[in-house]
């Protein structure tokens, strides 16, 4: 019988060692697949049921925070936003029902504290299961986004405030913003009913603008397009243009005018300085194909990477080799009309670029991670993202650009003993609409650090009135002059 | 080893046990600090008790089996006391009443090792064990006492509290089968019917395998368990097989357990569940195959190292504690948890074969067989289970799944392998001295 137990035993094995080979498919191989099925709710439990550090801004205003509350309900935390709209765009929300936004959603594991790990004094902690949280310290800045937000007031429209050097973002707020304090309370009903409320509101209360949505840039897009004319040597700052009202566009019956149907041209120095469209109406012919490529070096075609979920769209301009069929589309492109379609954000990173020596950094809201005792844990580092021009390109743009401010279109954006560079945009709409009030600026402009975009929504309260001058550059001015710490 | 003088052996026992027993309280104390961040006041009570529950099986194997195997009692005593650890983690309640069976299953450890003195003492009632197993199989079927949870009819309620005879049965059974093979294996070894290549026996010398798969069928088709069913099936063929060295039986035993698995198949709704549950679980995810798709997605979340105890969220699974508590093994110790407890269940089933390749006399060496197989086949038929291995039948995994007439059989059955264990030695002992004194 002997022979036969061992047999038996031999058996028993084999079963066990099929079972460890499973066990280890199951743990192991396939517990990936396992963890994202549909049906399992664990990683979304433990996930709602872990504390949640706090997010703070560059000046220490805490945008959110996790309250531990016993309100019967199967969650052990609220989370919760002091500062309402000023951050629901950026910041976003972490919701059980709706899911995760913005910083929320793109820092989540440092929220929870995963990225703690790696930091040897949290060792104890993983010990004795003591759960720890992260700290994600913002680049944004609460006072920026207060001033942004009081100076478009009723206004729709978007400021983005960028650092120059590391592409970080000080302000990005558009109007109008929503409170998401109700989308995150614990009584689903309530929260559905508030979410779709905001949902269905005609204003969209719930798009992020400065990043998630695209306006015709009109002339803040000739800082483009001279720089792209400038560095292919279609023209130079001295290449004179015809004095004239009105270009007449090929393959058309249709003509480009002047703003005002005023009589402009001369130098490029001359016609950038009082935004001259049949310049660069005609600059955008002289280019053709070769404008497409040099506005995908400033980003135009590609969705900026910054640090934000869903992130930025993609800014869009006419398709590339499109120029023989579509010619006036081309003219339109030089003054920023037709088919060039951008986010307040790519025009801050266009200015960025220019006044960073033609090297656009990637944008980023979030400047660092700490721990729950204050400890770093990681920086967000700068990094270049774009190679958009030249130094000697930017140079000259820069020059331009200085020239709207002190005598052009611009002047609404002087600063006392700051030197600012500018451009501004009034970007036809529909019809019977008034038009965008843009304006893109950096200073100071020997040394930048700032860089800056606004847009004013069909002119604001000026209504019909407005242009980018009157409008937009008095709030650019304003948020530099804040960035800059002059009074 | 078995030859080591009896002292050292239950050295041996009394530190591994030791080990064990640290283990489980160590467990505790990391499932309390899940909770909260303090020692658990009542650490040291159940420190003590644990303890104390193994010093008192130690102590009584020193007196009433003194040569008996050294490992098989710190195994159970490091199984009983994962199971209790994790067990209370899922439900402090439940906790509780496994602490209670504990004690409970300890003392009829003890009572079983001063019950059976000789082994073979037991060979005389065959008939007798094979009527109590009958009548256990059958009672939940008895009106007034029968009860229905969870719907399998597998219980007996007497006053508050529940038992399962099956569990009794399945060692009386085992005992009877044990008995009849050795008087009956020439008879079945030789066989005298030939069908083509095979040689089989009269039918009437088959007369227990054919009751234990009547038997079986109708386990299945009242009570619908199917587990029970096909574990008493298997420990049949397996006995058969041992006895007989035939392997013959193996394949009349297949046959005959695909011919009834079949059958059930066509005619029983929840086997039908079982099986298209165990094909595409996640087809079945919000209904039927939801116990199932819940614990693959507890080994998933274990992964290698598990979450660590008391930091998993096993209660996701229905009836964790019982049928799935490997599951919950699973989630919080991960892959490594799993496979020691597989490794020690390997040790447990190794030295109970080990036991049964020792002994001299028929009887016990097929006894031995027979429970240790119970362990080894219910511990993969609850594990293939809860891994989707093999259809889930509901089967409580040895020593650790939370249920009282489980852990009771399986005390006793670790008491009569130490016995047996016991009795190989001390017949050794005998036939030397007896040798030495013949000699001049």
């Amino acid at each position: 019988m002997n022979r036969a137990i061992r047999r038996v035993g031999i058996g028993i094995v084999a079963l066990v060692l099929i079972l460890v080979a499973q066990l280890t498919y199951l743990t192991i191989v396939d517990a990936n697949n396992l963890k994202h099925n549909p049906h399992n709710v664990r990683a979304l439990l433990t996930n709602v049921n872990r504390p949640r550090g706090d997010i703070v801004t560059a000046d220490g205003t805490i945008v959110a925070q996790s309250r531990k509350v016993s309100d019967g309900t199967v969650f052990k935390y609220l989370r919760q936003y002091p500062t309402k709209d000023l951050f629901a765009q950026t910041v976003g929300y972490q919701s059980f029902v709706f899911g995760g936004t913005g910083v929320e959603n793109t820092y989540n594991n440092a929220l929870l504290g995963r990225e703690n790990q790696l930091n040897l004094n949290n060792i104890p902690d993983i010990f004795s299961g003591k759960q720890t949280t992260g700290t994600v310290v913002l680049s944004l800045r609460a006072d920026a986004q207060r001033l942004a937000q009081s100076a478009l007031g009723t206004q729709r429209g978007s400021v983005v405030l960028l650092d120059v050097k590391t592409g970080a973002a000080l302000a990005m707020y558009s109007n109008p913003s929503f409170d998401p304090n109700p989308f995150v309370v614990h009584n689903n009903q309530f929260a559905q009913a508030a979410f779709t409320a905001v949902q269905q509101n005609p204003d969209h209360p719930a798009l992020p603008r400065s990043y998630r949505e695209r306006y015709p840039p009109g002339s803040s897009f000739k800082t483009v397009t001279a720089s792209v004319a400038l560095e292919d040597a279609v023209a130079t700052p001295d290449s004179t243009f015809p004095v004239r009202t009105q270009l007449a566009l090929p393959q058309s019956t249709n003509t480009l005018k002047n703003f005002g149907g005023e009589s402009c041209g001369g130098t490029l120095v001359v016609s950038f300085t009082v935004s001259c469209n049949t310049t660069f109406g005609q600059l955008g012919l002289q280019l053709g194909d070769q404008f497409v490529p040099g506005m995908a070096k400033f980003g135009i075609g590609q969705a900026p990477p910054i640090d934000l979920s869903p992130g930025a769209v993609t800014s869009l301009g006419p398709a590339a080799g499109s120029f023989r069929n579509s010619q006036p589309q081309f003219a339109l492109a030089g003054i920023g009309q037709g088919a060039v379609a951008v986010t307040p954000l790519q025009m801050a990173l266009v200015a960025e670029g220019i006044a960073n020596g033609g090297v656009i950094m990637q944008p980023h809201v979030a400047s660092e991670i700490r721990d729950a005792n204050d400890k770093l844990i990681r920086r967000i580092d700068p990094s270049p993202w774009m190679t958009a021009t030249t130094p000697q390109v930017a140079q000259a743009v820069t020059q331009m650009m200085i020239q709207v401010v002190n005598s052009g279109t611009g002047t609404a954006a002087q600063i006392p003993g700051v030197t600012v560079a500018g451009k501004t945009g009034t970007a036809q709409t529909a019809p019977n609409q008034a038009p965008h009030a843009w304006f893109v600026a950096f200073a100071p402009a020997e040394a930048p650090r700032f860089a800056v975009a606004v847009i004013v929504e069909h002119g604001g309260n000026a209504n019909q009135e407005a242009t980018g001058g009157r409008v937009a550059a008095p709030i650019a001015a304003q948020m530099l002059k804040l960035a800059l710490g002059v009074k | 080893m078995s030859d080591a003088p009896a002292a050292n052996r239950r050295g041996a026992e009394l530190g591994l046990g030791l080990l064990a027993v640290i283990v489980a309280a160590f467990g505790y104390l990391l499932v309390q600090l899940a909770q909260k961040p303090d020692v658990p006041p009542d650490l040291w009570v159940i420190f003590g008790a644990v303890l104390a529950l193994f010093v008192a099986a130690h102590l009584a194997v020193r007196r009433l089996a003194p040569d008996a195997n050294q490992v098989l009692l710190p195994i159970a005593a490091l199984l009983n006391g994962l199971g209790f650890v994790t067990v209370a983690r899922l439900d402090s309640n439940l906790g509780r009443i496994q602490a209670a069976w504990t004690a409970v299953s300890v003392l009829a450890f003890v009572l079983t090792l001063v019950g059976v003195r000789r082994i073979r003492t037991l060979e005389r009632y065959r008939y007798s064990f094979l009527f109590l197993g009958m009548v256990a199989l059958l009672l939940p079927l008895a009106p007034g006492i029968g009860k229905t949870i969870n719907g399998a009819r597998l219980w007996v309620g007497v006053g508050p509290v529940n038992f399962q005879p099956g569990e009794a049965a399945k060692v009386f059974l085992v005992l009877f089968f044990a008995a009849y093979l050795v008087d009956k294996r020439e008879l079945l070894a030789s066989g005298s019917r030939r069908i083509g290549r095979m040689m089989l026996p009269e039918p009437k010398h088959l007369g227990p395998l054919l009751l234990a798969w009547g038997v079986s069928i109708l386990i299945m088709v009242r009570e619908t368990d199917l587990g029970q069913a096909m574990l008493i099936f298997a420990l049949c063929g397996v006995m058969l097989y041992v006895a007989t060295e035939r392997a013959a039986y193996t394949v009349v035993t297949v046959v005959l357990f695909l011919t009834a698995a079949g059958i059930a198949y066509q005619l029983f709704g929840h086997v039908q569940t079982r099986v298209q549950t165990w094909i595409d679980p996640f087809k079945y995810a919000n209904d039927k195959g939801y116990q199932l798709v819940q614990s693959l997605f507890g080994f998933a979340a274990g992964g290698f190292a598990g979450t660590g105890l008391g930091l998993g969220s096993p209660k996701q699974i229905p009836n964790v504690a019982t049928d799935f508590v490997f599951s919950a093994i699973g989630e919080e110790l991960g892959l490594l948890g799993c496979v020691a407890v597989l490794v020690a269940l390997l040790l447990f089933i190794g030295s109970g074969y080990q036991i049964a390749v020792r002994s001299e006399r028929p009887f016990p060496k097929l006894f031995a067989t027979g429970l240790t197989t119970i362990i080894g086949l219910q511990s993969f038929v609850i594990i293939g289970g809860v891994t989707r291995v093999i259809p889930l039948t509901g089967v409580t995994l040895p020593f650790i799944s939370y249920g009282g007439s489980s852990l009771l059989a399986n005390w006793v059955i670790l008491a009569l392998l130490l016995r047996i264990s016991d009795d190989n030695v001390q017949g050794t002992l005998a036939r030397r001295s007896r040798r030495t004194a013949r000699a001049p």
